[in-house]
């Protein structure tokens, strides 16, 4: 019996605001069944979910997969690189053979922007959307609300800084969906490559050193080099000097203040060595771990509220 | 129409707790090895007076958990209950005698699903089950071996139990009817 | 219609426009032998020598003429062929059909437009095949313009593509004078447009989808005045979707070149907010623009920068289509909607004259073509288009005709149907 409002979770934007609250309620009960011995529960005994990856990717896929098993679901992984589903190789006919199996739950990773908003009008049971193309990425987005929730206990009149490549980024689209939605002020520190044509509407800065005394979160994105059909950024050196967090930069940040990114890391790039083995008072500004922690439970209070 | 009935008072309810803090001790000869764990919600705050009743007799402090077994109903999809409460059993239950404590015993599945969730945490030397009503009609093979009140009661009937700490009085009625 | 190819046909009591004399009267038309023997009120015929076509109430208008269309023979004769093409054209209203050379092989030689031709004889509507300005489409080697225009060719373009380099546009602009054929011109730098899906603006930074930049057109649509300016050339600019593009032509007339252009109805009726269902029949190029573009191009039409309008049918398979927005093949068909969906926009919505757009489908397209048709004139041969502009229709994809379904329009409640067509002389569609 889904408790949530909708089949699926295909965006961050449809999430109404009683299933985020919903879901970011029950994350901690996960949160506690993974620190024990023994992090399984039976509740999900019987159900099946499939991991149906186009696109390779491990944290994702693993999240989902010890959400699934830490709550007694079935889950099998189905990889197939989009490459070998062409044109004339419908998607439609994959998931049909998928459907005759008697699958409860679909879990979707595409290369291709609104693919699973198509396969969710598609199949009639619930579609998980763990990130298509550059268009969304919602339970990534509802894992960064969460650690936000944990670190500060509020989310009204926050103010973020998404940092990076807002262009090609589904995490940067849907964290802001979901960073307003909850009334934080959210600013897009980008250099005019990874924007769109017209920015005028957004707010935005080019060098992450005009915000990073005021803000309280730094979420920093991916520098998605193998998203990018053409590159146009000119180097590592240009970026180090207007977008990567060093040492220096760290070290303005106020009291209280954390840093995010979606993971892996591209030490060096976005984040220097340094800011990455930090330890002491700055260290615990940085919350990539944590939000790794939490995106079981996310997932896991997702699966829950869906299936259970 | 709903007809409700008082069974026990803060009083009663007050003397119950104590004599089955008593019989706890006589029949395990002595709080070693005790843990409690209650069960979310109201079996929690009557664990939390049995540990301290013991602490006022024997001075010793008993290591006392929650339990939510949202997780392991039997049941689940048929019902709405979507938030599940904290667990929290910070303890080691390896080798102790864990005194499972609830307000009211019925069809037995609430237990049952909270012993698989116990045996998640460890093995304990044993598990006995408190609980402050037991009003029969048992669907499974469960026995209470501590019971404040035995109230034989109908289907269509419904016992409210309220806790100071839950709901700001202590009380059981019966209630008849919708 | 075999039964009725040998009988004359008499039009009863229609309100018959004619852009040539530019006046809308009701009256008789009689075709004998499929040519038009009289217009004038009540005309009487013997009891069985003609079909009888009640067209009292309905608009009696010359056949449309559509001037850019893909009928993807000879190469894909999976998704369309000559002879189904030219039934979904009666189907739309259309007698005229002026289709594209991107085909495979491209029409870039004197034997492929005999192809064309030869294979168009039997076909319910007229075919002029458009030749390439360059061979294959390559945009380096010019096509044997003199040779393709003594053989048949309405015009020449690169349909589809776009000639990146400006000497060779230059110097095809050049040799085009020679000929006196338009120049139909798909205005694209592919290098603004590489990866893009959608119109660059809010809703594909929303929608993850890569952008194509308006001056991704613009850029090119400046460049091709300059050219002609130059060269003399006369130049058409084809399916414009571009506010920028609308107003650089308005100068370029303004100041008295030779340049006419035309849109599409799609690129009239929707906005890029429409992409957010991601529904790839929507994936056109060029592609979908913003509410400002498409109000722009409204004005366009209805203040006369805009010539003509062309549907751009762009026939796909299902494969094509029902796949990722990314995988999806540009393209959407267009000749069975051609007016209603005009219609609709236009005459309903923005309450332009029924007689305007019909010049807009047939007159004016003809005269870029530089073409006899458009028209309805006694000793003629018949190419007449019967309608209904009270009748409204859901759009299903079951009701198309041609051999692809990848129809933009699908869902949509468009007014205007198409009663009657007679093609070449004869009844070569009927509604049911």
């Amino acid at each position: 019996m889904n408790m949530l409002s909708k089949k699926s979770i295909v965006d961050a934007g449809s999430l109404e605001p009683e299933d985020i609250e919903l879901i970011l309620s029950n994350a901690d009960s996960f949160l506690e069944i993974s620190r024990r011995d023994v992090k399984k529960v039976p509740t999900l005994r019987g159900k099946t979910v499939i991991n149906l990856f186009f696109e390779p990717s491990t944290r994702t896929r693993t999240s989902f997969e010890i959400a699934a098993k830490r709550l007694s679901a079935d889950i099998i992984n189905f990889s197939s690189s989009s490459s070998s589903l062409k044109k004339g190789e419908s998607i439609i006919d994959t998931l049909k053979t998928i459907l005759s199996m008697n699958v409860d739950l679909i879990v979707i990773r595409h290369s291709d922007s609104g693919t699973v908003k198509m396969i969710d009008r598609f199949v009639d049971i619930p579609v998980i959307n763990a990130g298509d193309g550059k268009y969304q990425h919602p339970t990534q987005a509802l894992l960064d609300l969460y650690t936000i929730q944990k670190r500060f206990g509020k989310f009204e009149g926050l103010k973020v800084a998404i940092v990076g490549d807002f262009l090609d980024s589904r995490v940067a689209r849907s964290d802001m969906d979901l960073f307003e939605k909850m009334g934080m002020e959210v600013t897009i520190v980008a250099p005019t490559m990874f924007l769109p044509e017209d920015y005028s509407e957004m707010n935005v800065r080019h060098n992450i050193d005009e915000v990073i005394k005021d803000t309280d979160i730094l979420y920093i994105l991916r520098m998605q080099l193998e998203r990018q059909d053409r590159k146009f950024y000119p180097s590592v050196m240009e970026y180090n000097r207007f977008l990567t967090l060093d040492m220096k930069r760290l070290e303005e940040m106020k009291p209280g203040s954390v840093v995010m990114h979606p993971g892996p890391v591209n030490r060096g790039t976005e984040i220097t060595d340094e800011v990455m083995d930090v330890g002491g008072t700055l260290g615990e500004k940085i919350a990539i771990e944590e939000q790794v922690t939490y995106g079981v439970a996310i997932r896991m209070a997702i699966l829950y509220l869906i299936l259970g | 129409m709903q007809e409700k009935a008082q069974i026990l008072s803060e009083n009663d309810i007050d003397r119950i707790i104590k004599r089955i803090s008593h019989e706890i001790l006589e029949r395990n000869r002595g709080s070693e090895s005790l843990v409690f764990i209650g069960l979310q919600k109201r079996g929690v705050p009557l664990a939390k007076r049995i540990a301290e009743n013991i602490k006022n007799f024997e001075g010793a402090e008993i290591e006392t958990g929650k339990l939510d077994i949202t997780f392991y109903r039997d049941d689940i999809g048929k019902n709405i209950k979507p938030t599940a409460q904290i667990t929290d059993i910070s303890f080691d239950i390896e080798g102790k005698n864990v005194i499972l404590v609830d307000d009211v015993l019925y069809t037995g599945r609430t237990v049952r699903a909270a012993l698989d969730a116990i045996i998640d945490f460890g093995r304990p030397k044993s598990i006995q089950l408190v609980v402050l009503v037991d009003r029969g009609h048992r669907e499974l093979p469960i026995r209470a071996d501590y019971v404040g009140k035995n109230l034989p009661t109908s289907h269509n009937e419904s016992v409210e139990v309220k806790l100071k700490e839950t709901d700001g009085e202590d009380s059981v009625t019966l209630v008849v009817g919708e | 219609m075999a039964k009725n190819e040998k009988k004359n046909i008499l039009i009863k009591s229609g309100t018959i426009i004619d852009p040539a004399k530019g006046n809308e009267f009701v009256s008789d038309i009689y075709i004998k032998d499929g040519i038009i023997a009289g217009i004038k009120e009540n005309i009487k015929t013997g009891e069985d020598d003609a079909v009888k076509i009640d067209a009292e109430g309905l608009i009696v208008s010359p056949g449309f003429v559509d001037m850019h269309v893909h009928l993807r023979d000879p190469g894909s004769e999976d998704e369309e062929t000559i002879e189904t093409g030219a039934l979904a054209a009666v189907k739309g209203g259309v007698t005229t059909v002026a289709c594209m050379p991107n085909t495979n092989p491209a029409i870039d030689s004197d034997a492929l437009v005999k192809y064309i031709l030869e294979k168009s004889q039997d076909a319910a509507c007229s075919i002029l095949p458009v030749a390439a300005m360059t061979r294959d489409l390559k945009g380096k080697d010019i096509t044997g313009m003199g040779i393709l225009s003594e053989t048949g060719a309405a015009g020449f373009s690169d349909d589809g593509k776009c000639v990146a380099d400006s000497r060779v546009m230059y110097e095809i602009m050049r040799y085009s004078t020679q000929f006196g054929l338009p120049l139909i011109l798909h205005e694209e730098d592919c290098f603004l447009s590489e990866g893009g899906l959608m119109h660059e603006g809010h809703y594909s930074s929303m929608l993850g989808l890569e952008g194509i930049s308006s001056l991704s057109e613009n850029v090119m649509i400046a460049r091709d005045i300059m050219l002609a300016r130059k060269s003399g050339a006369r130049i058409h600019i084809t399916h414009l979707s571009t506010r920028g593009g609308v107003e650089m032509i308005k100068k370029a007339k303004g100041e008295g070149l030779n340049i006419t252009c035309d849109v599409t109805p799609h690129h009239l009726f929707f906005n890029d907010s429409y992409l957010t269902s991601f529904n790839t029949n929507l994936k056109v190029k060029p592609p979908i623009r913003s509410e400002e573009d498409r109000k722009a191009l409204l004005s366009g039409v209805k203040e006369g920068v805009i010539d003509a309008i062309a549907s751009d049918h762009a026939p796909h398979l299902d494969t094509e289509k029902n796949t990722t927005f990314k995988l999806a093949s540009f393209g959407t068909i267009g000749l069975e909607t051609l007016f209603a969906a005009a219609y609709t926009k236009l005459c309903l919505e923005e309450k332009m004259s029924i007689s305007q757009l019909v010049n807009s489908i047939t007159i004016l397209p003809a005269k870029i073509l530089g073409i006899d048709a458009g028209k309805i004139e006694v000793g003629k041969t018949a190419n007449i288009t019967v309608i209904d502009t009270d009748a409204e229709e859901e759009i299903k994809r079951e009701s198309f005709i041609s051999k692809s379904k990848n129809s933009a329009f699908i869902g949509q409640k468009l007014k205007g149907k198409i009663i009657y067509t007679i093609s070449k002389g004869k009844l070569a569609y009927m509604s049911k």
